[in-house]
């Protein structure tokens, strides 16, 4: 193909190009006046964003925010890991389990909230709870698809030689699962932070979701699309910090395909 | 319904599948439904002992969900809440898919276009809630549009994935035939690109679910969202129990549908086993 020879270089310039296009495009739409007022221009953005970057409220917010994400995440990680395991292993309970994962897994978490609030009250605990809560599901499924493709020559061999259940779990349930493990803690990554935004945005939890809504009923629009800005900004270095992580992880993986 | 009935209806079921059906039709399904009616009978047990003021019992919960679903009060706000999602599914899926197989055959665009598209993809969907909201105005439209604008990426990017690895051959063979682009469009790519393109939809669904028990939480007088919310804060604890119980429901019913619908609509692919 042509394209395929695109030096580096040109394909940046073409980039910012288009993301100028694309800022252009709305500088206009709002100049000629078609959508509601109170939208701000690219300046104000621009100015705004600058503004957020270095205001102690927003890297507040920010580091709540991600303290939820994360730590819910991170418990998800390890339950939906351990029992996704344990049920993929065992054929009887994969059998037995299967209409409850995916009843779970099809559960909209967030409708959960105001019940978890009601129990816990609206604070970082509760915010936890309910992001665990959606995270476990993606690593839950993942995790005991993995588990299940055991070849039926690994286990023999495991079983002639009669490794210990530990052993088995931690040498070759593990890393054979592991890629399919690496594929649900990365989705759900991306799930902790939605739902996090949301139950802040939704209750009085505080964090970045919260103050996108304060801001919004100040009509700081400006200072909303920065903060919408950065949210979007660090989900995406999530993403991209993860996917390395895991190309990085799965090395051996790769080695064995090629 | 009781408990024990309901336990005990169980294996007397299951015996009478297994003689019409075949010899292990009916382990099968006690197996697969035997710990769903444990949970259940759990619940039912321990929350019957509750003291606790916001763990009613599973009978009030119950009794509360099929009083609200008799008189219509649910009714109207699951269809307010799910002609939102539909809606705005649709029109995802049709901007997501007419985009996506545009990218995906030119190349030089998409490769230009790829990080606006990962920028927005990572904005999480639900803090665009109160901006959409708070811009356009409390009815069912931007509710609608929040939830397009969520759903959009995941099938946005799944087409383009999809277009992409149709086979080198078939498309080298549509282009010494000569077909005229859209039947190309139509009859070649779009068919090869189904199955990823559903995939994507799959994705989409539970984040427009979300999304959209997100948007009547945060500001609505109608919908499921809206009856759990309204519920909790006027303390009527039965009442969000059951509301978040029935979304749950709905969610896993829709998502069933889905499956099926897939299964039907792709039946070509899995028969061929080209998974």
């Amino acid at each position: 193909m042509k394209e395929t020879t695109t030096s580096p270089r040109l394909l940046l310039a073409q980039r910012v190009a288009a993301i100028l296009i694309l800022l252009g495009i709305w500088w206009l739409v709002i100049a000629s006046g078609a959508v509601p007022s109170m939208l701000p221009g690219v300046s104000q953005i621009l100015a705004a964003i600058g503004k957020a970057f270095v205001s102690a409220a927003f890297w507040g917010a920010l580091g709540k925010t991600l303290l939820a994400a994360l730590s819910g995440w991170a418990i998800a990680a390890v339950v939906g890991v351990v029992a996704g395991l344990v049920i993929g292993s065992i054929n009887f309970l994969d059998r037995s389990t299967s209409i409850l994962v995916d009843f779970g897994r099809s559960f909209p978490v967030l409708a959960l909230m105001p019940v978890v609030i009601m129990l816990l009250g609206s604070n970082a605990r509760m915010e936890i709870v309910v992001v665990a809560l959606s995270c476990l599901w993606p690593v839950l499924v993942q995790t005991v698809y993995g588990a299940r493709r055991q070849e039926a020559a690994v286990s023999d061999t495991v079983a002639v030689f009669r490794i210990p259940p530990l052993l088995r779990f931690r040498r070759v349930l593990l890393p054979s699962a592991l890629p399919f493990i690496a594929t649900g803690v990365r989705i759900s990554a991306s799930v902790a932070l939605l739902i996090a935004v949301g139950v802040e945005v939704i209750s009085q939890a505080p964090g970045i979701g919260r103050q996108i809504t304060l801001m919004q009923q100040e009509q700081r629009w400006d200072m909303a699309f920065a903060y919408l800005f950065f949210t979007g900004m660090v989900g995406w270095a999530m993403a991209a910090v993860l996917q390395r992580f895991e190309n990085r992880l799965l090395i051996w993986k790769r080695q064995e395909n090629d | 319904m009781t408990s024990a009935t309901l336990t005990a209806a169980q294996p007397r079921a299951a015996r009478k599948v297994r003689r019409a059906g075949g010899p292990n039709t009916g382990t099968r399904i006690l197996q697969s439904t035997w710990l769903v009616f444990v949970v259940l009978a759990a619940w039912w047990v321990f929350s019957a002992r509750s003291t606790n003021f916001f763990i009613p019992s599973l009978e009030q919960i119950l009794t509360v969900l099929v009083r609200d679903l008799g008189n219509g009060v649910i009714m109207a706000g699951a269809l307010y809440s799910l002609a939102n999602l539909f809606v705005g599914l649709l029109v995802a899926a049709a901007l997501g898919i007419g985009f996506g197989l545009l990218l995906g055959e030119v190349g030089w665009l998409c490769r230009i276009v790829d990080p606006i598209i990962h920028f927005f993809r990572s904005v999480p969907q639900a803090a665009l809630v109160p901006m959409i909201i708070g811009v356009f105005g409390l009815g069912q439209g931007p509710k609608m549009g929040t939830i397009a604008f969520a759903c959009l990426w995941p099938i946005l990017l799944n087409t383009i994935d999809g277009v992409l690895g149709v086979e080198p051959t078939i498309r080298k063979f549509s282009k010494v035939y000569r077909i005229p682009r859209g039947l190309h469009f139509r009859k070649v790519v779009l068919p090869a690109a189904l199955p990823q393109i559903v995939a994507g939809v799959r994705v989409a669904l539970p984040i427009g679910i979300t999304v959209m028990v997100v948007s009547e939480m945060f500001a609505s007088t109608e919908g499921l969202g809206f009856y759990i919310l309204n519920s909790s804060a006027t303390f009527q604890v039965p009442e969000t129990w059951a509301g978040a119980l029935l979304v749950g429901v709905v969610g896993y019913i829709i998502s069933m549908l889905f499956i099926l619908a897939e299964r039907r609509m792709l039946r070509w692919y899995y028969a061929s086993g080209s998974q």
